[in-house]
């Protein structure tokens, strides 16, 4: 059992924890992250990859409107790295309520949402496989978003100002002494080490688990969960975030985030924080919406699905199961001020464009209780390496097209997603003990079109090459029965093909029943 | 017809178009159909410059599309690609020049004797290949000095005929730029073979059928000749009269590329590509029955026949080869090469020549260790290419056919 | 006229092509691409639990390929494939009543009845100790990995060790097809010899990916093994898998060589029949469909990989050329086990077929008199527990053909 302290204690690793982190550092607070998964595990990494320009919610939710349009603008200068400026359209298809778009542009201008109309023959240039129907469109400033990318920057960034993140660390006990959090008990994932953490305040980030997290100090959060599924199709088919013009509802988005379109989403009414499972009805629901939007996309083939859970704040009046309607809004509670418990904050719900906001509105209530006056800075301070481009599609091709020939082969580990050896070898060190999901997360192993089907094995004798203590199987067992499990709500077509090449490579060529099954059941 | 870029995710991976590929077997310089097809094409992005110009060297011979097992158009995305790299870099002089074979043919023909002079003389051809990059070893054929359709005037027609004689299939000859103005015999012996299958043969106007520019991903020339082409042959397409041919790369490109690769739509097109015929597609099907009941002379000596890359895009299989069996004494192999390499331009460009030439010589070798005494195949630039490479005579099948029809 | 067409050109179909060429008949293979080999380990498994084959056939549900097609027919068909293979210069080895254990690229123990002799080498019953030798530069191999499962299996692996090779793809990553063709050429083989011969110095066995040659791979592996003075084995690795491909172009050059029509790249889409008979198959080619008519037709066209079978969202299952009533469950829900590892139910989907492969109707009654089905195509049976993809594709081939010529 290790004793450490630290001023600042935020538990969760997803955007919210580690912007509050960074802004932390940036006015030189020590602070300590303890996530209890990987780096993009919880909610964060499960996202549509859509930056907000506001223009969704100027009806149903104003204030996050206003606040997504300017977090817009911000996270472009601070992170572009991590954006690819697709721009966005927002478009009425045949049979939405006819008044919408303009009750809705007048909405978004009221807010300075910035929006233009576009004549549809315009729209269907710039995209020629939307449905030749539309009605009317619009133009926005949404983007796409790599939320891995963002995490990976915040991370690195809190650690070269002096602060700490705790991978695979579990909360196990927030330890309350005469009506205060003074720290935690944690245990490490990774070794099984035990650690009491003291902090002179906590902050619980945790997303849909700030229900339970919060309990461990006697008090009950309104906190609803609302899953929302998402299916990835394997090729591009925009190029531009589409949004439908119309009530917010289920499946009416299409953001393209790296070499997929991400179609979405649902909103169901869950209990469990770790319920991500897909329903085919929601499987269901998606592509029928999609095609509203994309006529041609039963041609086309959906690669994955994946859920993450919202955590929504349940103002005392509304209905928990009607999800959808909650406010997007975020919540900030002292628990000293609204408990009577000390030395505990949390925060919950929003959305991920606003992050930063998020915790600049955090920190005001944490430099209060920790009597620090520095200001925020994380609107002018660029993260990571500050590069100046947006991030585009053509660019990892670039990178591994030679423009003069090399001398040595590149050694393309994963070919869907063109990743060479050398990243490999740098992620598979870095994640102790093995676990290829996580090497997933970081790279982006296993995400295109033949899921892992080449390079898992790849990966595995890469593990062996490289790694002193790896398992038996080199974590082929359990990545390959994640990837089944992303793809089986869409076992059909050519879905279906794919997943049965995987079992014939790697049950019939490799014969790999017993091994991988050991591996699985320890 | 879908468009091919769409077909890219239709892709499990198998590798099986890479294991097929004739040039990723030649050469490294080339990361194979694979990997430049629907693996990049997920990150080519419609409205930004491509990053990848390793594209290329795919030779367009359209294997990878043949083999895979689940609907790829592999060799379409690699064509579509290569088109768009070209409008953003633009293209070389050279491959303007050499893709403009109705332009090279006229300008060539009033000059023959000096034209084909020149280009057999070593200095000549070295200054050509340094200054706009035409191998100096690359094989040209010899210009006839005239057209095939100014020797043929009596065949010539401005609109289709009268079909009364129902005995008789009236087919239209598309001789194509290289036999209008190099292989006249080739026009003959083609016509020679159709008459004496009960044919009645008509020359359609007809201009060049644009595969060249295709090839040299100038996709806007390409159209406008395919354009002009379609409008020409359309009253005959109409009319019934089946289009035959024997440069079969040129064939494949009316029946097929101007609709999936060049993207062109309608009924027009349409209606040209169902009644375009390579020319033993045509005699095995519609003439099947008179075929089965000629006799053959012997013709004995040895041969190796490379069914080129083109004649099996067509999806009819080799349907020579059982006809030539037939030919008494007449010992044919099959040549085990997907391609001969030659690609039609690909292989007379200096930079690619060596390349080309690495990936035919699977099939010269193969060819002397049959002891051939002569090459069969069907595309004129395959004979002129293998004909160089193996210092054998190459004929079309049909010249084959001709000769033990005597 | 075709008196047998075949849909599909994998093992099944080039089998029953070859089969029915030699004994004199007509036939023609059409097929949407190369087959499934290219995955495959290129050997042929029969029946990998115990008690062996031919103890339990007689137990096995009456629905079942093998008890369809009885234990007589498949001895039959394993000789003429091993005849086959072996007149092809690739002959096949069967282990000790009917079992080689061979190590495959993961380390584990693949149960095979028969595998080529370069493979076959590697049964571990040969409690010979070895070293695992992986490739410089060579991504889809590796020795450590392997070798670790097959030693706390209590296999005598001594150790691993990387062999360079000069001439392999350097400008980009090569496939194991790369290495195989190097492999193919004499002087290649000599250089590397002469380069891993101080590098093996001490080594009583090596086991290597499968890499040595494509095209004459048993004379280039026994030419290797004596270079080296060492014995040899083969492991089959990532696709594209070069024992898989071998095996394919020995069964479409044989087949060619019988006078077989193979036309690759045609999707067949649809037939035409009479009353009880089918008058042939149309498919898709370049610019039209085409029918292709026959005195028989057998459907080869596999599995939902193979493209014999398509699968909707609805709970749909539908057999692809001749809509043929399929074996299936109507609730998509229940297709898919949670686990990779399950069995999985999609994979019994499939035709019904009599016991001369000729498909059954809802009613149990044949639906056509002349039309046949087998392979991977056939219900009832779970191809990867039982180890029996290639017996079933190799027996109800031969049932098929039987049925067929009488």
């Amino acid at each position: 059992m290790r004793k450490q302290s630290t001023q600042l204690l935020v538990i969760g690793g997803g955007a919210t924890g580690l912007g509050i982190a960074w802004d932390a550092c940036l006015r030189g607070i020590r602070v300590v992250v303890v996530e209890q998964g990987d780096l993009g595990q919880g909610t964060s990494g499960r996202y549509h990859g859509l930056l907000h320009s506001g223009a969704r919610y100027v009806i149903s939710d104003p204030v996050s409107a206003q606040e997504c349009a300017l977090e817009n603008a911000v996270l472009r200068r601070i992170a572009p790295a991590t954006i690819e400026d697709t721009g966005g359209l927002y478009m009425a298809c045949p049979g939405d309520p006819a008044d919408w778009p303009d009750r809705w542009l007048t909405a978004c201008r009221q807010l300075d949402v910035p929006v233009e109309e576009i004549e549809p023959a315009e729209a269907l240039r710039r995209e020629p496989l939307l449905n030749p129907q539309i009605e009317r469109v619009f133009t926005t400033r949404d983007a796409a978003l790599d939320s891995f990318d963002l995490l990976h920057m915040l991370t690195h960034s809190i650690r070269a100002g002096g602060g700490q993140v705790w991978l695979r660390h579990r909360l196990d006990r927030l330890i309350v002494d005469n009506h205060r959090v003074v720290g935690a008990e944690i245990t490490s994932l990774n070794d099984g080490e035990k650690i009491i953490l003291e902090a002179d305040l906590t902050v619980n980030a945790t997303g849909p688990w700030a229900g339970l997290v919060a309990r461990l100090a006697g008090i009950e959060i309104p906190i609803a969960l609302g899953r929302g599924s998402m299916v990835a199709v394997a090729a591009r088919l925009i190029h531009t975030v589409v949004n439908r013009c119309r009530p917010p509802a289920d499946g009416d988005l299409i953001v393209p985030v790296g070499t997929v379109a991400v179609f979405g989403t649902t909103d169901t009414h869950v209990e469990d924080p770790a319920d991500t499972r897909t329903e085919a009805w929601e499987v269901d629901k998606i592509l029928k919406t999609g095609a509203e939007m994309i006529p041609s996309l039963p041609q086309h083939r959906p690669l994955r699905v994946w859920a993450g859970v919202r955590p929504l704040y349940r103002p005392e009046q509304a209905d928990a199961e009607q999800t959808r309607a909650l406010p997007r809004a975020h919540t900030i509670l002292d628990h000293a001020e609204r408990d009577g418990i000390d030395g505990l904050v949390s925060i919950f719900g929003g959305k991920l464009t606003t992050y930063r906001l998020m915790a600049e509105h955090a920190m005001k209530v944490v430099c209060r209780h920790l009597n620090v006056t520095a200001p925020c800075r994380t609107a002018d301070t660029p993260l990571e390496s500050g590069a100046k481009s947006y991030h585009t599609l053509p660019g990892r091709l670039a990178r591994v097209e030679p423009q003069a020939p090399p001398e040595t082969p590149p050694q393309i580990i994963c070919e869907c997603e063109l990743i060479p050896r050398g990243d490999l070898e740098a992620a598979l060190r870095a994640v102790t003990p093995l676990e290829l999901d996580d090497v997933r997360r970081d790279l982006r192993l296993g995400m295109g079109p033949c899921q892992a089907s080449f390079c898992a094995y790849r990966a595995a004798g890469i593990a062996h090459e490289t790694l002193s203590s790896v398992p038996q199987d080199g974590g082929l067992g359990g990545f390959l029965q994640e990837r089944w499990r992303g793809i089986r709500p869409l076992g059909w077509g050519h879905t279906l093909r794919q997943m049965e090449l995987m079992r014939r490579v790697y049950l019939e060529l490799f014969a790999a029943q017993d091994l991988m099954g050991e591996e699985a059941a320890q | 017809m879908i468009q091919p870029n769409l077909t890219a995710d239709l892709c499990l991976k198998c590798n099986i178009c890479t294991a097929a590929c004739p040039v990723a077997a030649a050469t490294d310089l080339f990361p194979g159909p694979k990997a430049v097809g629907p693996q990049a094409e997920r990150y080519r992005h419609p409205r930004l410059p491509l990053p990848d110009a390793s594209v290329m060297w795919c030779s367009a011979c359209g294997v990878c599309s043949r083999v895979c097992p689940h609907d790829v158009k592999v060799a379409e995305i690699n064509t579509q690609a290569k088109a768009r790299l070209v409008e953003e870099r633009g293209a070389p002089l050279r491959d303007r020049l050499i893709s403009n074979t109705e332009l090279i043919g006229r300008l060539g023909t009033p000059l023959a004797p000096i034209a084909n002079l020149s280009l057999r003389t070593r200095p000549v051809r070295w200054i050509m290949e340094k200054t706009i990059g035409i191998h100096r070893e690359a094989p040209m054929p010899a210009y006839a000095g005239s057209t095939f359709r100014a020797r043929m005037r009596r065949y010539c027609v401005e609109k289709p005929p009268e079909q009364n004689d129902a005995s008789r299939v009236t087919v239209a000859f598309f001789h194509g730029c290289s036999t209008n103005y190099y292989e006249h015999e080739l026009g003959r012996i083609t016509i020679a073979v159709l008459e004496k299958l009960g044919c009645r043969v008509i020359l359609p106007p007809q201009t060049c059928c644009g595969l060249a520019m295709q090839s040299n991903s100038l996709f806007e020339d390409a159209r406008r000749q395919a354009q002009q082409n379609v409008a020409l042959l359309l009253p005959f397409a109409e009319a019934g009269i089946p289009i035959v041919g024997t440069s079969t790369s040129c064939l494949l490109t009316m029946k097929y590329d101007y609709q999936a690769t060049l993207g062109l739509s309608g009924r027009e097109v349409e209606l040209v590509a169902a009644q375009t015929f390579d020319v033993f597609e045509f005699i095995t099907t519609r003439l099947r029955e008179t075929l089965d009941g000629l006799t053959f002379e012997p013709l004995a000596s040895r041969a190796i026949y490379h069914a080129s890359c083109k004649l099996r895009s067509h999806d009819v299989g080799v349907p020579t080869l059982p006809v030539l069996r037939r030919i008494p004494q007449l010992e044919v192999t099959l040549s085990e090469a997907e391609c001969c390499g030659g690609a039609g331009t690909y292989g007379m460009k200096r930079e690619k020549y060596d390349v080309a030439r690495q990936v035919g010589s699977p099939l010269f070798e193969q060819a002397r260790e049959w002891g051939a005494d002569f090459v069969i195949s069907e595309s004129e630039t395959c004979r002129w290419w293998i004909a160089k490479h193996t210092r054998l005579p190459a004929l079309h099948p049909i010249g084959v056919l001709y000769r033990a029809m005597k | 006229m075709t008196s047998l067409l075949v849909v599909g050109a994998g093992l099944t179909g080039l089998f029953a092509a070859v089969l029915a060429a030699r004994r004199g008949a007509s036939v023609t293979v059409v097929a949407r691409g190369r087959g499934n080999l290219e995955l495959s380990h290129g050997c042929i498994d029969v029946w990998k639990a115990d008690p062996p084959l031919a103890q339990t056939i007689n137990h096995l549900p009456d629905t079942h390929p093998y008890a369809l097609a009885g234990f007589e027919a498949l001895e039959a068909a394993l000789a003429a494939f091993c005849q086959i293979t072996t007149e092809a210069d690739y002959p096949f080895t069967a282990g000790p009543e009917d079992s080689l254990l061979l190590p495959t690229a993961l380390g584990t123990i693949h149960v095979t009845a028969y595998a080529p002799l370069s493979l076959a080498q590697g049964h571990m019953a040969d409690k010979t100790p070895f070293v695992l030798a992986g490739l410089s530069g060579f991504r889809d191999f590796y020795p450590a990995l392997a070798a670790s499962s097959l030693k706390r299996a209590g296999l005598p692996v001594e150790g691993t060790v990387e062999l360079p090779v000069p001439g392999a793809p350097l400008r980009r990553d090569g496939y194991a097809t790369d290495l195989a063709y190097l492999f193919d050429r004499p002087a290649s083989r000599q250089q590397i010899a002469r380069v891993w011969k101080p590098l093996l110095a001490g080594a009583k066995r090596v086991g290597l990916p499968a890499v040595l040659g494509l095209r004459q791979s048993s004379a280039v592996f026994l030419e290797m093994q004596e270079r080296l003075g060492l014995p040899l084995f083969e492991i089959p690795t990532l696709p594209p898998s070069v024992p898989g491909l071998r095996l394919e172009r020995i069964l479409r050059r044989t087949a060619l060589n019988a006078g077989v029509q193979i036309v690759e790249g045609v999707p067949a889409v649809g037939q035409a029949g009479e009353g009880s008979r089918v008058r042939g198959v149309v498919v898709e080619s370049a610019g039209r469909s085409r029918f292709h008519e026959a005195g028989a037709v057998l459907l080869a066209t596999g599995d939902v990989l193979g493209g014999g079978l398509e699968t909707t969202p609805d709970g749909r299952v539908r057999e692809t050329v001749f809509d043929l009533p399929v074996l299936h469950d109507g609730d998509r829900a229940r297709w898919i086990n949670p686990a990779l590892l399950d069995e999985q139910p999609f994979e019994r989907f499939g035709l019904r077929v009599d016991r001369h492969m000729r498909p059954l109707g809802m009613d149990g009654t044949t639906v056509y008199d002349n039309l046949y089905a087998a392979g991977s195509l056939l219900a009832g049976a779970d191809r990867i527990n039982e180890g029996s993809r290639q017996g079933i594709a190799l027996v109800t081939a031969f049932c098929a053909v039987e049925a067929v010529l009488g």
